[in-house]
């Protein structure tokens, strides 16, 4: 038999908030990094042989870092 | 990180893109597709003199190559050496930028100019050539580098050169080389070199490979086409050939190709009408024609072209890669025509001719 205080004790419900807010901004933090991985080398690459691409290269590649605002976002709104 | 290495190398068990850089290399080698010449640039230069146009590669991205030249080399010479040297440093440079499996792949091809700096070597000593003038026609694109290639080029006798590879993949073929049978040898050497690619390119599993696959089938096609076409023309014996032929076409394999050797020549251009490259050769073949250069620079704008067709397909993949080794090639070759049919004063209508634009 599962005893309820225990269970309420531990679903506390401030810490499952503050574990969700950590997943959302920890794993969209990791999703960013693989999308900027390519974009990022492609941009560094194209820029070794003209360096006028930089600009296009750094917006390029900042794209992806939507995911993670949106997660901190999210992160923001639960805690 | 090891344990997440271990986990992708068990995810993949054919190693496919373990440790390849393809954004990088792909993206650079774009950006350098970006400096290749416009195609408008040809008939511009077909209009100036011959000083204008050594003017006009000397402030192109040929100056470095032409300026650390200049001090051994004058005239269309420089120019040209300037031209192969600038190749064998692009190409080497792509070797060095791309890694893993992408590395493997783009040196395997890049073999080709290996093979041919060495048969430039052997040839030279079958007819004595002078090392200067070896030295002239080498190409360093691939693994060998060029002091390399021209110290196999001072030594002596071919049998010292054969020594001198030991170490390397051509050694068992360059053996059989006895000083009187290069052509056997030399064909020898491109059939080892596309078994070697198809070696490395495995069993296709990816679109990307399959793709690749298709490109060096595709070129072995065209390289078959213009061996029938320059053979047949010159009536050579069926069984004479077939040795030269290579195996692995992709739209004229082994068994089409026997049943186009014993064809004359008008017929065997009539049955040409039902693969793809007919569309291009069309309107130039007929079984009256006098010269092939018409007809090889237009089965080379095919390769071009599908190569090109290729590269949009996959951007991801080794196909770009390729598609730019063969542009750059080509515009090292349509300048070379230019400065050498200028410098020799041949008629403008000869020189656009033989360009492939």
């Amino acid at each position: 038999m599962v005893d309820p205080v225990a269970t309420t004790a531990m679903m506390d419900p401030a810490g499952l908030k503050a574990i969700g807010a950590g997943l959302a901004v920890g794993l969209t933090g990791l999703a960013s990094g693989i999308a900027e991985k390519d974009i990022g080398a492609a941009a560094v690459g194209a820029m070794a042989e003209n360096e006028s691409l930089f600009g296009k290269g750094l917006i390029l590649t900042v794209i992806p870092e939507t995911i993670v605002i949106f997660g901190l976002v999210v992160a923001l709104l639960i805690s | 990180m090891r344990l997440l290495q271990k986990l992708k190398r068990k995810s993949s068990p054919t190693h496919r893109g373990s440790g390849s850089n393809y954004a990088y290399a792909t993206a650079r080698v774009r950006a350098m597709k970006s400096n290749l010449l416009p195609r408008e640039t040809y008939p511009r230069l077909m209009n100036m003199g011959i000083d204008e146009i050594t003017r006009f590669i000397e402030e192109s991205q040929y100056k470095q190559d032409v300026d650390e030249l200049a001090r051994v080399y004058d005239g269309v010479d420089l120019f040209e050496h300037a031209l192969n040297r600038n190749l064998g440093v692009t190409f080497t440079k792509i070797i060095n930028i791309s890694e893993g499996e992408l590395n493997y792949l783009i040196s395997e091809y890049l073999k080709k100019y290996d093979i041919w700096s060495i048969k430039t070597i052997l040839r030279g000593k079958y007819c004595n050539a002078s090392v200067e003038e070896i030295n002239d026609s080498l190409v360093a694109a691939g693994q060998l580098s060029y002091t390399f290639l021209s110290s196999l080029a001072e030594k002596e006798s071919y049998e010292s050169v054969i020594d001198a590879l030991s170490g390397t993949d051509y050694y068992p073929t360059l053996k059989g080389y006895d000083g009187t049978n290069l052509s056997a040898i030399e064909n020898q050497l491109d059939k080892e070199y596309y078994n070697g690619m198809f070696y490395a390119i495995g069993t296709p599993g990816s679109n990307d490979r399959k793709l690749f696959s298709k490109f060096i089938r595709t070129e072995i096609d065209i390289k078959n086409l213009s061996t029938l076409f320059r053979l047949k023309k010159a009536g050579v014996g069926e069984d004479e050939i077939a040795d030269l032929i290579l195996e692995g076409g992709l739209h004229l394999s082994m068994k089409e190709i026997e049943k186009l050797l014993p064809l004359p020549f008008s017929e065997f251009i009539n049955s040409l009408e039902k693969y793809p490259y007919w569309e291009d050769i069309s309107d130039i073949v007929s079984p009256e024609m006098d010269s092939l250069v018409d007809l090889e620079t237009q089965l080379t704008r095919h390769s071009i072209k599908s190569a090109a067709s290729f590269s949009h397909m996959y951007p991801l993949s080794i196909v770009p890669i390729m598609d730019y080794v063969l542009n750059k090639k080509n515009e090292v070759n349509n300048l070379r025509i230019i400065l050498r049919g200028k410098a020799a004063n041949l008629d403008e209508e000869i020189i656009r001719n033989q360009l492939v634009i």
